[in-house]
């Protein structure tokens, strides 16, 4: 067995960071919140970043016991063709959305790399963003998907326990704990721009979990120092399969949590999704959380209600929490002196990051600068 | 008439007002107004031909006496930069394009690399080049000899409120420039600002200080009396300091030497 990379196990600038987790922590939530609450005006101004996410399969082969889509459920199983993409985003489109992160369940027959490149490049057409929530890839696939125009990857790693992983993911090629763990380091290698982090609260220890991947995020930070980074805090949430989260999550340490993030890592974006009550979400708009989802579906497709899934739709990956219309939650916003910002990108920036070219040609122009490697098809 | 000057460009305001963070596009009007800013930046990313209310683009258009400048903000290499500026050309018609590259997008720390040689190729292209960097001199004189319009030095980090921390940076850079130097980025208040023309820059930048105010409006209002004052102080002239002291009656009872 692989041992633990020393980042994650000998990892010395946790300390101020653990204290403000700590239960027992001297500081109060309120106090943390202030403090978030300034940075988060200093550095991000009134502006809250949406996308919405569209899940292009739920074929899977691995066997996660929390999820929804696990090989084992019973629960329909689609793959959206590109019609049927070009249909969801132009619905998606009329929300307003041009951020869309593209989900996949584990690598299969049905929906596997080629079939993930095609529809990025459909995507990529149509929104000015795309990302990719899908199966760990190499180097290669990475750099690929960039050229097609994927600026961003999200990877879980869900929990940072090696023991709880093991546990949770009981077959597939999840099982593999050390290749999830640096399946962001392939992707920052391949070009891609930006990864989102993050651990699925209620699996294992939620601080020992926040702590590790406060490291883990420091750790790709100074290697990959170009790299984007963005930390998501999912909590558990009802889904197919019935899973009985071991490790609950109160609103009150997801807050703590998210501050004492905010304060750590004070330019880092930090994401929060539909999985929230519209309560919460309302709460901790301004206050640490700059980038959310909005009227989000779980379903393979779901935006374009002119599909004919109607009568075998699945039950979603797990059940949102916050339903509102992108129209309403926009409101929302507005409401508390937050502006919603539908595109915060532009496809001029698109195409492999500049990780890849170590070495470059003192005397170049533009016109030379050109991505070394596979290109779309 | 004491007037900024970049390219053929004129400007009376030497206050140039960046556009993100407002809370909306309403108030952020009313700040670029309050401003009497007539040279606003605006970045290419934050335009949507898709939906006119996330638009910044449109709105800022249409203020009478505006002249836009697109930012270049979310590039990370030059050649995103070059990029960036055709399309931002095309979109506002405006010459100007303000150069920022910043590949760590956590700290938005300019790359100095990559923004010397897009600079040096829209530059050529005949684009009023407006470099963000930090505050280096060697690299302002060499963003001044590949043909910038001016150079953006920054006070400290973007949207940090710490103020003038560069000040012995740019003291040497305005005093060897031949091009306009603009403090960018960091400043928090009008006084900040003040001592910045004091100090002999020729204009500043100001985003997260209007736009994270109480009241955006009357805070641009207030860096534009700051700005014109500190204007007015550079031109008349400071005291010197104690330290650097000189005899209050001049030696010519010495007679010539």
């Amino acid at each position: 067995m692989k041992t633990l990379p020393d980042w994650l196990t000998d990892n010395p600038d946790t300390a101020a960071l653990a204290n403000m987790l700590s239960p027992e922590s001297s500081r109060p939530v309120e106090e943390l919140a202030a403090e978030s609450r300034a940075i988060t005006l200093r550095r991000f101004g009134r502006t809250m970043t949406l996308y919405a996410p569209l899940y292009l399969s739920n074929y899977c082969s691995s066997g996660c016991a929390y999820c929804g889509f696990a090989s084992d459920r019973q629960t329909p199983r689609h793959r959206l063709e590109p019609d049927e993409i070009r249909r969801e985003l132009a619905a998606m489109k009329k929300l307003g959305i041009s951020d869309v992160l593209l989900l996949t369940g584990e690598r299969t027959a049905a929906a596997d790399f080629d079939y993930l490149q095609r529809s990025v490049a459909i995507a990529a057409e149509e929104m000015p963003r795309v990302a990719v929530e899908a199966f760990p890839m190499n180097v290669n696939e990475y750099r690929t998907l960039a050229n097609c125009g994927c600026t961003g990857i999200t990877i879980y790693q869900e929990t940072y326990n090696r023991e709880r992983y093991e546990e949770l993911h009981r077959w597939g090629p999840k099982k593999d704990f050390i290749d999830r763990l640096e399946t962001p380091e392939r992707a920052l290698d391949g070009g891609i721009k930006s990864v989102g982090l993050g651990v699925l609260l209620g699996l294992s220890d939620p601080v020992e979990d926040a702590l590790c991947l406060y490291r883990h995020v420091r750790h790709l930070g100074r290697k990959w120092w170009r790299a984007g980074i963005s930390v998501s805090f999912p909590r558990m949430r009802p889904q197919t399969g019935g899973y009985e989260p071991p490790f609950p999550v109160n609103d009150h340490l997801l807050a703590r949590i998210i501050f004492a993030f905010r304060i750590a890592l004070p330019d880092t974006e930090l994401v929060l999704s539909t999985r929230e009550s519209a309560t919460f979400r309302d709460g901790m708009a301004g206050l640490g959380i700059t980038r959310m989802s909005v009227e989000s579906k779980t379903t393979v497709g779901g935006y374009d209600e002119t599909d004919n899934l109607k009568d075998k739709r699945d039950k979603g990956q797990f059940e949102i929490s916050d339903d509102r219309t992108a129209r309403e939650f926009c409101a929302a916003l507005r409401h508390q002196n937050i502006v919603p910002v539908f595109k915060n990108w532009e496809p001029a920036y698109n195409g492999p990051s500049a990780t890849i070219h170590h070495e470059r040609d003192a005397d170049r122009s533009a016109s030379t600068i050109t991505p070394e490697t596979e290109t779309c098809h | 008439m004491d007037l900024l000057q970049i390219g053929s460009y004129t400007f009376s305001s030497r206050l140039i007002l960046g556009t993100g963070k407002f809370s909306n596009s309403r108030v952020m009007l009313e700040a670029v107004r309050a401003s009497g800013a007539q040279l606003v930046t605006v970045a290419l990313r934050r335009f949507n031909r898709e939906q006119a209310e996330d638009d910044l683009f449109a709105p800022l258009s249409s203020i009478e006496g505006i002249t836009l400048m697109p930012n270049t903000s979310g590039a990370s290499t030059a050649a995103e930069a070059v990029r960036a500026a055709h399309i931002a050309r095309d979109l506002s018609g405006s010459p100007f394009i303000k150069v920022e590259i910043h590949p760590n997008p956590q700290h938005l720390m300019p790359d100095p690399i990559e923004t010397f040689e897009a600079s040096r190729i829209l530059a050529k292209e005949g684009f009023l080049v407006m470099p963000y960097i930090a505050a280096d001199p060697v690299l302002a004189k060499r963003l001044e000899e590949v043909g910038c319009a001016s150079v953006m030095p920054l006070g400290s980090a973007i949207g940090s409120g710490q103020g003038l921390a560069t000040s012995e940076m740019l003291n040497i850079i305005i005093r060897e420039s031949g091009i306009p130097v603009i403090v960018d980025a960091g400043l928090r208040s009008p006084s900040e600002a003040a001592h910045a023309m004091e100090m002999g820059c020729e204009a500043v930048l100001v985003n997260s200080a209007v736009a994270a105010a109480g009241n955006p409006p009357v805070m641009a209002e207030a860096f534009a009396e700051a700005v014109a004052a500190g204007r007015k102080a550079f031109r008349a002239g400071l005291m010197e300091k104690s330290g650097s002291a000189v005899a209050t009656s001049p030696l010519t009872f010495l007679g010539t030497f």
